[in-house]
């Protein structure tokens, strides 16, 4: 670039200075956000949660024979369908892989976790047992909480459903749990604390048992075990959910091929025989399990390791066992609608399995147990599982036609008919809803063709209708409707578990190019800058530490391909920033200057390490990935009254420690007017808030006025007044008047005006480890503008700035780890969304929960990056015109790193989240970490444009 | 990193030059000291170093040490003021010093900090500490001069100071390195907190002294085709 080049892209900038940087900023920004928009569109498969119910009554709508008109049948408590079952036992044994249930037969190699389960075996091959075995094929996420979700909704949850819950894990969509209730099932639950998560009022009665420790494999199975066989001889229930986690743990801990899973396995093999020997002896005539269903299914598969939440076949496939207690002669459905194939066992027993979809579960059971069809369910009700209830076949007042001979293979057949048509008619119904109130909805080709397909169906039925006795009429029914059906599930799946990896290539070619955009034009800049002041010489040295910096900046990046390094992302930033700043530290020794500042810098590393740990610490009470680190817990365990005497003093301390920095820099710099009332603003805040934590101890009695002071207003008057002192700042930007000289004083007062207003809000929200951060930020990123003068070596170009920069950016993810989150959604202090307020208002609290999730971490770093350029001494350059245009070149460059340095962790998060997509912990851990990181960047580069405005001014 | 103060008495008394022969002597004997160290430690007192480290590094220290401090304070600088004796009394001095700096280095580093893991970081601290400032201690004793041109400059110009700094940096970037499989959910027993970073630096140790060997005998050439 020319000198005259310079000169004139000094010009433009000269007419709108701001409007240029503000461009720049708001065109990564522009970049950034199209990309992640297009990877996510392609990776972060959404579903909006409808808070539509079905009812009783609603079944009058649709074209089908409807129970309610047949006074015939109003004896049963039937709603939709005629209730086939009266009680159902569901026995869910977690992590339940096909091949522990199915003989070994089956497969090409008997290995020693197969034919365990014995008692399945024997009962599936009993000649005319209303029993079988089914290969349960779950859709991903194969995670518990997924797929319990999966089961009772008859949907497909994905890793976002976007729906009102803020939060807490319950369902909020129509679901089997809450059609049993609602039409009077009595529904017992124990096991897997899951499941009250999922359904906190539903049951009558509920023993959960904690389920976050993996290494326990019998506390939640001898809880099941206990409740389970009393249950058994009891009639006040319906329906009974015993959820066993032994297998799963087991895996988890052990893998399958182990001795551990092969005593779980033989141990359920043992309580299921004993839970079918009870109900045979109570299905007597009149007994309590005349007419009971058994069930004993897996949520999901796991792999060998014991891993599961991915879409590989040994995930996806788990189990499903089915036995009715009904005695009745035995009928087969003929083979066109089974799916059955037959081999002989171990023993020589005939056993068939058929298949099934998971997806079909929610719909299969309503019907059986003459429930209304959750309404956002798109199974399909299964032939085979509908047709060992013995009920089902047992419909002599089905129709009023029904005095002609039929064969019972042909009633069965018009029953199932017409619980199909229920069926299809629910699914098109929440369909078309779905596609009217979703944001993302369904295509219109796809709609139409679905509309085809319903419409083809109706015709039929039309004629089905008519005549209900003509065996291939009815088969040609079924066939439409199915045929409907698995489209509907086809197109369901497509949109909600499947990737679109164009888009998500498409999205990570843009973020590739927006760094390629970054390098551009921190080089062009460092031209401009060159033409600023004279060079010297031509020998141009990359010094070591800048170098470091650019190897940090890459090694963190790429450690977030390993699951393992995202999991401990806050201790290799730590330990980065560390080793920083012993480089830096052995710097200051070679020039034997500023010792004190990096001996400072570095020892305040453990603290925010203690931090880190800390917050690990409570993460792994809720995550299975990680292992919990007792070895701090111990010093605070020991807490003696001395020791909480000093926690609850350190923040006040560290707090008034601040206010006595905020109150130096107004004394000692030049600082005038409105910049001075924000500063002090800040300290009033401070104290404020050490009233309002004072209040908090047992120092007074808790009297009503004094709660609400310190619980409502404190808080509120804090965030009036962080609005006011940003009000303030915007007013004295657009009073200011032109300036050339002093332009570094004038940005340090501005930046520490700007930090001081964001800080107590951000400190408030925190808690009381907020002031103690504070601090330590403070601290470390004076040491980091102080020791910058170390690398001046005359170097004016970007790479002098890469180092601190880059520190900063070690700082800021450091700080993020350290006040208490993580990346996961239960890494969210939610309880700083309500400080201050009581009521949910969604804006408020998202605004107030993004400031305390970002603001240490992303807000303040980014308004506090001017001082980096403000504090340096610059070379001599006489002239104040060509002194501002250096600076503010300057101040543009070190933006355009920060937003590269967060760019670079970005990209490779991306291609991290897209190749590891089939990863089992792919919705567990890198989906959150992606969307944390997504986040961060796009509100980075917002804050980068707001500061372009308040700095470039 | 060192508190010790400047000391003028810092002896450019008597510049030692080793001979390629004694520098190879010196090498091997430090190189199999190691080996023998390790071998001593698992074959005779069968110890792993994976279940009982801290004895482990007991063993690597008693068998270590003598062989460390007795070679390099027989390269001692200021022979005229220092006698052997107080050479070696001094490397044994060093060791604890050391083994604190080394402490607070990987606390702040992040080691983990608990009564459970204070004998595993004091004996890894003591052995980085042999490995790191031991052979410096025994050789320049407390000038600070010494300590600071061959740790902070790393400007080498004697044949010592290659023999004491390079392994120094070796061990250290050694352990640097050897501390980054420890996150990793291998579960292995040796991603425990002293025993991969202890590997680390003692391969670090190992090519650091390939290293001086190295250095010392390039620089005699280029010495002897001087001299010619």
């Amino acid at each position: 670039m020319s000198k005259s080049g310079s000169e004139v892209w000094w010009k433009i900038e000269n007419l709108g200075k701001r409007r240029w940087a503000f461009m720049v900023f708001l065109g990564m920004l522009i970049l950034h956000g199209s990309a992640i928009l297009v990877f996510t569109r392609g990776f972060l498969l959404t579903r909006t949660e409808l808070s539509q119910y079905s009812h009783c009554s609603d079944i009058q709508q649709s074209p089908c024979f409807s129970p309610l008109d047949d006074q015939l049948v109003n004896h049963s408590k039937g709603c939709w369908t005629k209730p086939a079952v009266d009680r159902i036992v569901i026995i869910v044994l977690d992590a339940l892989r096909y091949d522990f249930v199915a003989p070994s037969t089956f497969f090409e190699e008997k290995k020693p976790w197969m034919d365990r389960l014995q008692v399945l075996h024997k009962l599936a091959s009993q000649p005319g047992s209303f029993a079988k075995i089914f290969k349960a094929i779950a859709d991903p996420p194969t995670t518990s909480l997924q797929r319990l979700k999966g089961l009772t909704t008859g949907g497909l949850p994905t890793f976002i459903d976007v729906g009102n819950s803020f939060g807490a894990p319950a369902i909020i969509e129509d679901n089997l749990i809450y059609q049993m209730a609602k039409n009077g099932k009595r529904v017992v639950m124990m096991g897997d604390d899951t499941w009250v998560q999922l359904f906190p009022h539903h049951f009558n009665i509920s023993h959960p048992f904690p389920s976050f420790n993996v290494k326990d494999l019998d506390t939640v199975d001898n809880g099941c075990i206990e409740h389970l066989f009393p249950y058994l001889y009891k009639e006040d229930w319906d329906v009974l959910i015993a959820h066993f986690l032994g297998v799963d743990h087991a895996g988890h801990i052990f893998g399958v091929d182990s001795t551990e899973m092969i005593e779980k396995l033989d141990q359920y093999n043992g309580i299921l025989e004993k839970v079918v020997d009870v109900l045979e002896s109570l299905s007597g005539p009149g007994g309590l399990h005349e007419n009971t269903l058994l069930l004993v299914m897996g949520d999901h598969g796991q792999t060998i390791n014991g891993d599961h939440g991915g879409g590989a076949p040994e995930e996806v496939e788990t189990s499903l066992f089915a036995m009715s207690l009904q005695k009745h002669p035995s009928f087969s459905l003929p083979s066109e609608t089974d799916s059955s194939s037959c081999r002989l066992d171990m023993e020589k027993r005939k056993i068939c399995t058929s298949s099934i979809e998971q997806l079909d579960f929610a719909t299969t059971v309503s019907a059986l147990l003459g429930i209304p069809y959750p309404f956002g369910s798109i199974g399909r009700v299964n032939p085979e599982l509908y047709a060992l209830a013995a009920g089902t076949w047992d419909l002599d007042n089905f129709t009023p036609e029904s005095g002609i001979n039929f064969s019972r293979f042909e009633r069965w057949m018009q029953n199932y008919v017409n619980v199909l048509c229920m069926n299809t008619w629910q699914v098109k119904r929440y369909i078309d809803v779905y596609s009217a109130s979703s944001v993302i909805g369904f295509s219109d080709k796809d709609m139409s063709h679905v509309s085809d397909l319903y419409a083809q169906a109706h015709d039929i039925w039309l004629h089905t209708k008519e005549d209900v006795t003509s065996l291939p009429q009815l088969k040609k029914q079924v066939e439409a409707y199915s045929n409907f059906l698995s489209s509907i599930a086809a197109l369901a799946r497509s949109k909600w578990t499947e990737f679109n990896v164009k888009m998500m290539g498409t999205g990570l070619c843009i973020l590739v190019f927006s760094l390629f955009v970054h390098i551009f034009t921190i080089k062009k800049l460092d031209k401009l800058c060159s033409s600023c002041y004279l060079p010297r010489g031509g020998n141009f040295v990359i010094s070591f530490e800048a170098i470091f910096a650019y190897a940090a900046v890459l090694i963190r990046a790429f450690s977030f391909l390993s699951n393992s390094f995202i999991l401990e992302e806050g201790k290799v930033a730590s330990f980065l920033l560390a080793t920083a700043g012993m480089l830096q530290l052995r710097h200051a020794i070679v020039k034997k200057t500023m010792l004190l500042e990096g001996l400072l810098f570095v020892l305040v590393v453990p603290f925010l390490r203690v931090g880190i740990e800390l917050g690990q610490s409570k993460q792994a009470v809720n995550s299975l990935f990680l292992k919990s680190f007792p070895s701090w817990t111990v010093g605070i365990e020991r807490s003696s009254n001395l020791w909480i005497y000093v926690a609850d003093i350190l923040p006040f301390l560290a707090l008034i420690i601040l206010a006595y920095i905020l109150y130096k820099s107004i004394r000692h710099s030049s600082c005038q007017g409105l910049f001075k009332f924000v500063v002090v603003g800040t300290i009033f805040a401070s104290s404020l808030i050490a009233l309002a934590w004072a209040l908090d101890g047992n120092l007074f009695s808790p009297s009503m006025v004094i709660v609400d002071i310190k619980a409502y207003w404190i808080p509120r008057i804090i965030y009036v007044f962080g609005l006011l002192q940003l009000l303030l700042l915007a007013i004295s930007l657009l009073c200011g008047k032109e300036k050339t000289s002093g332009w570094e004083e004038d940005t340090i007062v501005k930046a520490t005006a700007m930090l001081s207003a964001w800080s107590s809000t951000i400190i408030i929200l925190s808690g009381k480890q907020g002031p103690l951060v504070a601090l330590a930020a403070v601290i470390q990123g004076w040491c980091i503008i102080r020791l910058m003068t170390l690398e001046q070596d005359g170097n004016e170009s970007s790479t002098s700035y890469s180092s601190p920069v880059a520190k900063s950016s070690l700082l800021a993810v450091c700080l993020f780890f350290c006040t208490g989150h993580w990346c996961a959604f239960d890494g969210l202090r939610y309880a700083a969304a309500f400080v201050g307020f009581d009521e949910f208002n969604l804006v408020r609290q998202a605004a107030l929960l993004t400031i305390d999730t970002f603001g240490f971490s992303h807000i303040l770093p980014v308004m506090g990056l001017p001082l980096i350029v403000a504090c340096r001494q610059h070379p001599e350059i006489v002239q104040a015109e060509k002194r501002k245009r250096l600076f503010f070149f300057q101040l543009c460059q070190v933006y355009l790193m920060y937003g590269l340095i967060m760019a670079t962790s970005m990209t490779l998060t991306i291609i991290c989240v897209t190749i590891q997509r089939r990863h089992l912990m792919v919705w567990g851990l890198f989906a959150p970490k992606f969307v944390f990181d997504a986040v961060g960047l796009l509100l980075t580069d917002f804050f980068i444009c707001f500061a372009s405005l308040y700095y470039f001014a | 990193m060192d508190k010790k103060k400047n000391d003028p008495i810092g002896g450019n008394a008597i510049l030692l030059s080793v001979s390629p022969l004694k520098a190879l002597i010196l090498h091997l004997i430090c190189g199999l000291g190691l080996g023998l160290a390790f071998w001593v430690a698992n074959h005779i007192y069968s110890l792993d170093l994976i279940t009982n480290s801290s004895s482990h590094f007991g063993i690597f220290l008693v068998f270590l040490a003598p062989v460390l401090i007795l070679l390099y304070s027989h390269l001692r600088h200021d022979r005229n003021q220092c006698s052997y004796v107080k050479a070696v009394g001094r490397g044994l001095l060093a060791l604890p010093a050391g083994a604190v700096v080394n402490a607070l280095g990987a606390t702040i580093l992040g080691a983990p900090v608990g009564f459970e893991y204070f004998p595993k970081t004091l004996s890894w601290s003591l052995l980085m500490s042999l490995l790191t400032f031991v052979p410096a201690a025994c050789v320049f004793g407390s000038s600070w001069t010494d300590w600071h041109r061959v740790f902070a400059r790393t400007k080498a110009n004697e044949s010592t100071d290659c023999m004491i700094c390079l392994p120094a940096h070796g061990a250290v970037i050694g352990a640097w390195f050897g501390a980054w499989p420890m996150p990793l959910d291998w579960e292995s027993p040796w991603q425990e907190w002293p025993i991969c970073v202890t590997y680390g630096a003692v391969a670090g140790f190992f090519v650091g002294l390939v290293a001086s060997l190295g250095c010392i005998i390039f620089r005699n050439r280029q010495q002897h085709l001087k001299e010619e």
